[in-house]
């Protein structure tokens, strides 16, 4: 009965990938028709010496530290606000993971025209609270435009994040919240000495999903800014450099990188927090 | 806790926050896709259309050389084909998936074999590989196996990239059945096919249904993978045409949030009906 999820696996994720790792040892001529050498990890070497891919990699590490902060902070608030039963919850619940269903390049469509430089939304109310003078055209600007893409991308990802810290604080047994109130504890106290310590295999199962799925990042920023320097993540360069450049070599090199970082964090993430539950 | 005036004022600020969160961009897509271009240029900002018009989604539909919308999509009926290429390419990779990622979920599960904990965790590994690291090789195979553009083409990677995951949740659920039904069924001489069969999937109906919505929206809303291995309206579904059209009609809103209006309609429906389902395994998956 597993045969065919190991014979898909195998034929089509583990085969390819060695190819791929294989190319990515071989320098770059292979792709037009010279013969491939060895390289070693030349290539690797290369692309972590290009200014294009450098940049990648800052943003990408911005997107990520943007998106998991705001994921943590607002799921933790939804999650404490909701997960007890209440009349209502369950439109309520329904609502909350309507973006996670969408796919992220319509949640880029549906927010372009908030950041729009001439017609946008944002300059609209900003210009008539009198917070800013003139239009700015804020996807040009780098830090605002890593910014509401991120911000974007949190949108998608918030439900998720939300309904896994959600099931996290409903795992933990009310007697503990009586029997500390009984002992004075505060609201507060309670978050930070009950909340947080029992809900720390969740919030580390949320910041593995959070990034993995941030350092991806790419649909966003395509449909909003395209492949733009100054927004461009490591899978956009990746792409860039494979497709467009036709650059095989670097492209997987660089893609490399950043399956091994995904799987990095993977595995902190589940040992640190993993073992103080099991 | 429950009593706190404070958690009280939370909650409420939480349920206004979510309603706004989520629901402002898609009213917004949809007040937009009713808009004239006028409506859209106003500067201060119009928020709502003078007047709802159907001209966009008319436009985007029909391709008609109708321009009171701000443009014209020239290739007529391609959106309606690439929203066809997504419903059908989503509908025959859910089934596949759910075909192979169910028997293998529930062999690692319940079944013994040798090599069984290393395979599993092999397989489910392979979730952490971002998928473009797999598709850049993938692009060599499929275009020697001429796949390229077609929608079996597509099927098969979405297979490759999805069961692992869907196969963990599948593997997940099965553990938190009882095992007794099974049991019995086996004693009482039916063959390990039989009880899962008739004893087993029945009792998974939640967990299929939760896994079919799952895997329906993440396939439906893929992008990079068709963007690279689609080329026309042969096989091109509505997520690679969207930002096409981005490009093409840049401050044509109304055009394109109606575009998007129509794509997410399908995955909205699907969230939205099977909601309990969903959460369930999604917060189960921990």
């Amino acid at each position: 009965m597993v045969a065919p999820a190991v014979i898909i696996t195998a034929a089509l994720v583990v085969y390819p990938l060695a190819m791929g790792f294989q190319m990515s040892l071989e320098s770059a001529d292979a792709a037009v028709g010279g013969q491939p050498r060895f390289v070693g990890l030349g290539n690797y070497g290369d692309v972590l010496r290009s200014s294009t891919a450098r940049d990648a990699i800052v943003h990408t590490v911005i997107y990520v530290a943007l998106a998991v902060t705001l994921e943590l902070t607002l799921g933790l608030a939804v999650a404490v606000g909701l997960h007890r039963a209440f009349r209502g919850r369950g439109i309520v619940l329904a609502i909350l993971i309507l973006p996670w269903a969408l796919p992220s390049v319509v949640s880029g469509v549906l927010w372009r025209r908030v950041f729009d430089p001439d017609s946008g939304l944002l300059n609209s109310v900003l210009q008539q609270l009198h917070i800013v003078s003139h239009p700015h055209v804020w996807l040009a600007s780098r830090g605002w435009a890593l910014t509401f893409i991120a911000l974007v991308h949190v949108w998608g990802v918030l439900p998720l994040v939300s309904l896994i810290l959600i099931a996290g604080l409903q795992s933990i047994p009310e007697e503990i919240y009586s029997a500390s109130a009984v002992d004075g504890a505060t609201p507060l106290r309670q978050f930070r000495h009950i909340t947080l310590p029992l809900l720390r295999p969740s919030i580390a199962v949320a910041l593995t999903v959070g990034t993995v799925w941030a350092i991806k990042i790419f649909d966003e920023i395509y449909v909003l800014n395209g492949t733009a320097l100054n927004t461009r993540s490591i899978l956009m360069e990746v792409y860039n450099t494979t497709f467009v450049n036709a650059d095989f070599a670097h492209g997987t090199a660089l893609a490399f990188l950043l399956t091994a970082v995904t799987a990095l964090f993977a595995g902190v993430y589940a040992v640190t927090f993993g073992r103080s539950t099991t | 806790m429950t009593r706190c005036p404070a958690a009280q004022l939370l909650r409420v600020v939480v349920i206004t926050g979510i309603g706004l969160w989520s629901l402002a961009p898609i009213g917004l897509g949809v007040a937009t896709s009713l808009s004239t271009q006028a409506d859209v240029q106003a500067v201060p900002a119009r928020w709502l259309p003078g007047h709802a018009m159907l001209d966009a989604y008319r436009s985007l539909l029909g391709g008609t050389g109708d321009f009171r919308a701000g443009g014209t999509v020239s290739e007529s009926g391609a959106f309606a084909h690439a929203m066809w290429n997504s419903a059908s390419v989503t509908l025959m990779s859910t089934l596949a998936i759910l075909c192979v990622a169910i028997s293998a979920g529930y062999a690692f599960a319940r079944l013994r074999f040798p090599g069984r904990g290393a395979l599993f965790w092999a397989i489910v590994a392979t979730t952490v590989v971002p998928v473009f690291t797999v598709v850049i090789a993938l692009f060599g195979l499929m275009a020697d196996m001429h796949l390229i553009d077609r929608t079996l083409g597509l099927v098969l990677v979405f297979v490759s990239t999805t069961t692992p995951l869907a196969m963990w949740l599948v593997c997940n659920h099965v553990k938190e059945l009882p095992t007794e039904p099974e049991e019995a069924a086996l004693i009482d001489g039916c063959t390990r096919w039989q009880a899962f069969w008739h004893v087993v999937l029945p009792q998974m109906r939640s967990g299929i249904a939760a896994l079919s919505a799952i895997v329906m929206l993440s396939v439906w809303g893929e992008f990079l993978i068709p963007l690279l291995l689609t080329s026309t309206s042969a096989s091109k579904p509505v997520t690679v045409l969207i930002p096409e059209y981005v490009g093409k009609y840049t401050t044509n809103y109304p055009l394109l949030a109606a575009a998007g209006v129509l794509a997410l309609l399908p995955p909205a429906v699907v969230a939205l009906v099977l909601n309990r389902h969903i959460r369930g395994m999604l917060s189960g998956s921990s």
